[in-house]
């Protein structure tokens, strides 16, 4: 196996060593693996697992119901990223709130949010605060320009995670991982290097299909050589530090917690909240929402998906009861879930 | 709603970047990122410039093949 490899493609398609389990923890990878037909390209010896990689996808029910009490409860004006709309809560999805006159907005970015409240000082608007280190430093930057415009009728409802977390949980259902390039560009690659330490093997990369099928040959090129590795393959985007600047301003404000990942369980310390000194800007502290325990039972199977123990149409929901239309897991929403990815292009593993 | 967008920086004001993003001219936040200038491209997340690009994807991706694979 250390033989030169001049075309990745023939390479990953006539590759006949030992089985490889690849995850990608990033919802746009997701989207591109599918988009672009990289499966089709695999050996069968090569199998892609779409991780919790999706924002969208591991947002527990509980936080839909949050939100659902804050619009219907508290009157709050809700402001949110479309994809989470329709995802279901245990009575309802946020769709369903609007249809009994929840007033339920979709933005394009937190700053969106916190200008519709500035200029709406008549309602109490909740962005509500999903994503990864990509997405969290967005969401600072709203509150930091709220308090410093003395905006209070604008606040966070978070459920903000972070990754590092998720590989440790994860390590055993893969062989390797593809590292998600944007959450690095924030985080740099000290992280990457502590998993290689542990002997957790992955490779960060982008998003065309050059750099996707680069880094799978990578990955398994180094995996049939036995030992774990990591690479940073998409230096033009990713530095060793990340952006220290990012990080800064996110501690500034927020803080690691427990956080529950939808279909996989409570992953200690892998969310962030809001730091005592911005419970202004603290929805569950500013309106009093209570804990949420939803008895909440259904066949859909999420979790496994995420979790590489199955495929989406091993679901004894998948294309039937869920499809895009009418999802009922989350994965089945976003454009970035796995199932709405294999629904979308054909479902070709 | 976790995509990123790769853009060019137009203008550069008071920590707000307009970008245009194939064609699409917004305002972005642009305080993580110290010195941006007009003519710069960057990795926008959810309304805020998080990187600056440093080279194009053709060649980087060629380099590293050349790397790890030969």
């Amino acid at each position: 196996m250390s033989a030169n490899i001049t075309d990745p493609i023939e390479f990953l398609k006539n590759y006949d060593g030992p089985e490889i389990r690849i995850m990608e923890v990033c919802g746009t990878h997701t989207h591109e693996i599918f988009r672009q037909g990289v499966r089709r390209l695999l050996s069968p010896k090569i199998h892609l697992i779409s991780g919790p990689g999706c924002p969208v996808c591991v947002t527990p029910v509980n936080f839909i119901d949050e939100a659902v009490f804050l619009a219907l409860e508290k009157g709050c004006t809700i402001t949110t990223f479309g994809d989470l709309v329709r995802v279901p809560g245990s009575k309802m999805s946020l769709a369903g709130a609007r249809a009994k006159g929840a007033n339920v907005k979709v933005v394009y970015s937190p700053a969106d949010a916190e200008k519709y409240a500035e200029e709406h000082p008549e309602e109490q608007v909740v962005f509500l605060s999903v994503g990864f280190e990509t997405t969290t430093p967005s969401d600072v930057i709203a509150v930091k320009r709220a308090a410093g415009a003395g905006i209070d009728n604008f606040s966070l409802l978070t459920a903000n995670k972070t990754m590092p977390g998720a590989y440790e949980a994860m390590a055993s259902s893969c062989d390797a991982y593809i590292y998600p390039g944007h959450v690095h560009a924030i985080i740099g690659t000290k992280i990457c290097e502590d998993e290689l330490a542990k002997g957790v093997s992955g490779v960060i990369t982008g998003f065309t299909g050059d750099e996707l099928v680069t880094a799978l040959a990578i990955i398994v090129k180094k995996f049939s050589e036995g030992k774990p590795f990591f690479v940073n393959a998409y230096p033009r985007v990713v530095t060793d530090e990340g952006s220290p600047a990012a990080v800064a301003l996110v501690d500034k404000f927020m803080e690691p917690c427990d956080a529950e990942w939808r279909g996989i369980g409570v992953i200690p310390g892998s969310g962030m909240q809001l730091r005592d000194e911005y419970a202004a800007y603290d929805a569950r502290k500013k309106y009093d929402v209570p804990a949420m325990n939803p008895d909440y039972k259904t066949a859909c199977r999420c979790g496994d998906v995420l979790q590489g123990k199955i495929e989406p149409n091993q679901c004894p929901l998948f294309g039937k009861a869920c499809n895009p239309d009418h999802p009922v897991g989350a994965c089945m929403v976003s454009d970035e879930g796995a199932c709405s990815a294999f629904y979308m292009y054909g479902g070709e593993i | 709603m976790c995509v990123g967008l790769s853009a060019k920086v137009i203008s550069v004001k008071d920590g707000v970047a307009v970008i245009d993003a194939s064609g699409a001219k917004r305002e972005v936040s642009a305080e993580l990122l110290d010195d941006l200038e007009p003519g710069e491209y960057v990795m926008v997340h959810a309304g805020a410039a998080i990187a600056k690009i440093t080279d194009d994807s053709k060649t980087e991706t060629e380099n590293l093949a050349k790397e790890h694979l030969t």
